[in-house]
């Protein structure tokens, strides 16, 4: 198993650093600043959002302290590998919605898109300013060596966590300035205004001037709203509801005490579903109706655009590096999982011969929900498990239990590993970019594979150094 | 600035004023219940209360069995009453949530405190003889706590116009409400109209809007009904009058400015109430009725509320920009 701090009893020069920083302050002086950590993030935490309110305990995600570490080199790949894996999906995406290509050169079935909840037909024929539908992508990835890493799913829809990423990073620099001295780690600051400028540079068609940004939440009782309002406030945008907004003459508009004001583009944060009771769900309370129809005539853009979940799930997901190669012509920098569909009869044979040993999982779930872990299963909830994919093959795909990178966290008997893994966050503009860090999920207990927030998995400050230590 | 935001600043302010005036309101009762009756007499101190205090509907309890063991526990920490403290600091923190990103963190963290303190307090602590004093000095240094971040820490912008608005007009509804108070405490004959028991009464409604010291500074005579009417109704030089308040309603309204003629015509109203607050004569306001005199008050300063958030979209309708606004 490789851990990304020690190689047998010395550390990897990345995490030299933060050797000397435990040395340095003595893990009793760590777990003692922990819990001034602690209430720090709980007090910025409540201070944008108000997680915390009694009662409901898992909205406040453990926070470890020991930074995770990346060398130049290790995240140049990832850099290079993200932007060309957000840059196929959106040619897959602008594809999709329009002449299908990919499906006439016979690289995806047909009927992966069409039968795919995600697709939605109202944005057949529509494409977005710049030809963009993902403008903020989340690439999931686990590394199980020094230099492999794999993408375990994309996020091409509303992809969150990136608020975490921010102020992981503050509380470190606040209680750790020394840390940050050496002029070494690279900073996150400019995820606000990497986002508007892509948010700007889509414009929509029917805008005159400089566009209004403006972000769409579902309302101050949904447990994302903190980092919603966080990044308005980032980026210095209205934060706005579906009531505060209409659609007139194919144009979105605020209500504002001064009148009327236009909305050029729109990130929503809210799903497809909700989005505008007039094209999906008719009982949407939070959606604008209308704004379908608006986007279509060109007078508004949506980000991400509608329908672009179409290229995130997990059966789609095993058709990307095709599509990179398809695309962009490349081999992929950053390779998938190699994963069994259980629609595709070998593979069906031999996922059920090899449950014992696999990862199986639901086509459409999410959040770590519904996984069958083979390894870790007993034999009855692997017979059971059997009978589920019996019943719907094209449910479900599996792959190899693969041994996920460690990275140590402060307990309180000194560092100990824990699996992580990194969900880089593209933003897809003029350029497609990223900053330099991501966030970093890690599994709160010892050998537990499972990293979701929802299942009790934590977060770290995930560093980038500018130059390589020797 | 977003309608929905404005609404919600709008709020906030009107139940942090809430607050801390059915903390005043509380006061009142509490003094005068302990004031001499004559034998036989039956106290009405704590209905006047539940009159004044806007609470008639949600009081449990027939009204003329109001007293000292059920008007606190509803005015404090009933749920169905949307005006006790436990109600208003809970809303005001609800609206201050929504609209975090348009306040600053010290503001926020004021209100959020507030309700997290009052969430915690039960009758058993809050409601006996000394604790309940204590209390109401509690509630009101909280509230200006509020007022005082907000004054020091926010954004003189369109956001800090509607919550001073919120504010005036919050409080020239509850001056006036305090007022009434001794219309609805009954004298125990008529004879006793301007006697000992009468002056009193009145000492206490100043009281309850810390108004006392100011009315010997500025009048320097005995208390009487004219002198306290017109410090509490006309006189702009105390910060808890009508004439204040109608003139903070106006200034706010000035700074936000008018866009569209229904905006022009809540200005117009707000005026015209300013104006008619300096005109009215005390004597003339007493002789013909002060009860009915501050009905009409209070049912024009909330209609004139609802006005100006019809104009500034507070329903969730787009403000109409008119022909002539454009």
């Amino acid at each position: 198993m490789f851990d990304e701090m020690y190689d047998g009893a010395k550390s990897r020069k990345e995490y030299k650093i933060i050797e000397d920083w435990v040395a340095r302050e003595g893990i009793e002086a760590l777990l003692t600043k922990r819990d001034e950590a602690e209430s720090l993030f709980r007090r910025i935490g409540i201070t944008f959002a108000v997680y915390g309110e009694g009662g409901d305990p898992d909205r406040l995600i453990p926070f470890d302290m020991i930074p995770r570490v990346f060398g130049p080199a290790e995240w140049d790949k990832i850099e290079r590998g993200s932007i060309q894996r957000a840059d196929a999906l959106n040619a897959f995406l602008r594809d999709i919605y329009s002449d299908r290509e990919i499906i006439r050169a016979g690289k995806v079935p047909e009927a992966m898109i069409l039968n795919n909840e995600a697709y939605e037909p109202v944005v057949q024929g529509y494409t977005p300013p710049l030809g963009i539908y993902s403008h903020v992508v989340g690439v999931d990835l686990v590394r199980v060596s020094e230099d492999e890493l794999y993408v375990l799913e994309d996020n091409c829809r509303t992809p969150s966590g990136v608020s975490y990423v921010l102020q992981n990073r503050e509380v470190m620099s606040r209680m750790f300035p020394e840390l940050f001295q050496s002029n070494m780690i690279r900073p996150v600051d400019g995820y606000g205004d990497m986002l508007a400028e892509a948010m700007q540079a889509a414009a929509p068609p029917m805008c005159e001037g400089e566009p209004t940004l403006a972000l769409l939440t579902p309302g101050h009782f949904n447990s994302a709203y903190f980092e919603h309002s966080f990044l308005a406030d980032q980026m210095g945008i209205e934060l706005v509801e579906g009531g505060d907004l209409f659609v007139k003459d194919n144009r979105v508009y605020m209500r504002t005490t001064q009148g009327p004001e236009r909305v050029d583009v729109l990130y929503r944060r809210i799903d497809d579903a909700f989005l505008d009771p007039k094209a999906f769900r008719p009982d949407s309370m939070l959606g604008v109706p209308g704004i379908i129809d608006a986007m279509k005539a060109g007078g508004v853009t949506i980000v991400n655009a509608p329908g672009a979940g179409v290229a995130d799930d997990k059966a789609i997901y095993t058709y990307v590096p095709d599509m990179i190669r398809f695309y962009l012509g490349e081999e992929p920098i950053l390779p998938n999982v190699p994963t069994w569909r259980c629609a595709e009869d070998e593979d069906y044979k031999y996922v059920m011969a090899h449950l014992p040993e696999l990862v199986v999982k639901e086509v459409h779930g999410s959040g770590g929900y519904g996984m069958l872990i083979g390894p870790a299963a007993t034999k009855e909830e692997i017979q059971t498990y059997a009978k589920r994919i019996e019943a719907d093959p094209d449910g479900f795909i599996a792959q190899p239990t693969l041994a996920l990178s460690t990275a140590p966290v402060l307990t309180e008997h000194g560092l100990a590993p824990r699996h992580v893994d990194l969900r880089p966050f593209v933003i897809s503009g003029k350029t497609t970019r990223l900053i330099p860090s991501g966030l970093t999920r890690v599994a709160m207990r010892e050998g537990s594979l499972v990293v979701n927030s929802s299942q009790g998995g934590g977060v770290k400050d995930t560093w980038v150094l500018n130059a390589e230590v020797n | 600035m977003l309608s929905r935001t404005a609404n919600g600043l709008f709020w906030m302010s009107r139940y942090v004023e809430r607050m801390e005036n059915v903390a005043r309101l509380l006061d009142a009762g509490r003094r005068m219940e302990n004031l001499p009756q004559p034998p036989g007499a039956k106290a009405t101190e704590w209905r006047s209360i539940v009159i004044a205090s806007g609470c008639k509907t949600t009081f449990p309890a027939p009204l003329d069995q109001a007293s000292r063991d059920n008007v606190p526990q509803h005015l404090v920490f009933d749920a169905d009453n949307p005006s006790s403290l436990r109600q208003c600091a809970r809303s005001a923190r609800e609206n201050a949530r929504a609209m975090r990103t348009a306040l600053t963190s010290e503001v926020w963290d004021a209100v959020n405190q507030t309700w997290a303190e009052m969430r915690r307090r039960g009758p058993d602590d809050t409601l006996g003889g000394r604790d309940l004093s204590e209390f109401i000095d509690w509630v009101k240094s909280r509230g200006a706590l509020i007022r005082g971040h907000i004054d020091a820490t926010l954004l003189r912008d369109e956001g800090h116009a509607f919550i001073e608005m919120g504010k005036w007009i919050e409080r020239a509804d509850a001056t006036a409400r305090i007022l009434d108070v001794k219309y609805h405490v009954l004298l125990p004959s008529s004879s006793d109209v301007g006697g000992g028991l009468d002056y009193l009464q009145w000492l206490q409604v100043l009281r309850a809007a810390n108004s006392a010291t100011a009315y010997r500074h500025l009048y320097r005579r005995t208390i009487d009904p004219e002198g306290v009417v017109d410090l509490l109704v006309r006189n702009a030089r105390s910060p808890r009058s009508l004439a204040a308040g109608a003139r903070g309603v106006c200034n706010a309204l000035e700074s936000i400015g008018a866009h569209t003629n229904a905006q022009r015509a809540a200005h117009a109203r707000a005026k015209a109430l300013c104006t008619k607050l300096r005109a009215d004569a005390v004597e003339q306001v007493i002789a013909d009725g002060l009860h009915e005199w501050l009905t009409d008050f209070i049912y024009e300063i909330n209609d004139l509320a609802d006005q100006i958030g019809v104009a500034y979209g507070f329903d969730g309708q787009e403000v109409r920009l008119s022909e002539a606004a454009q």
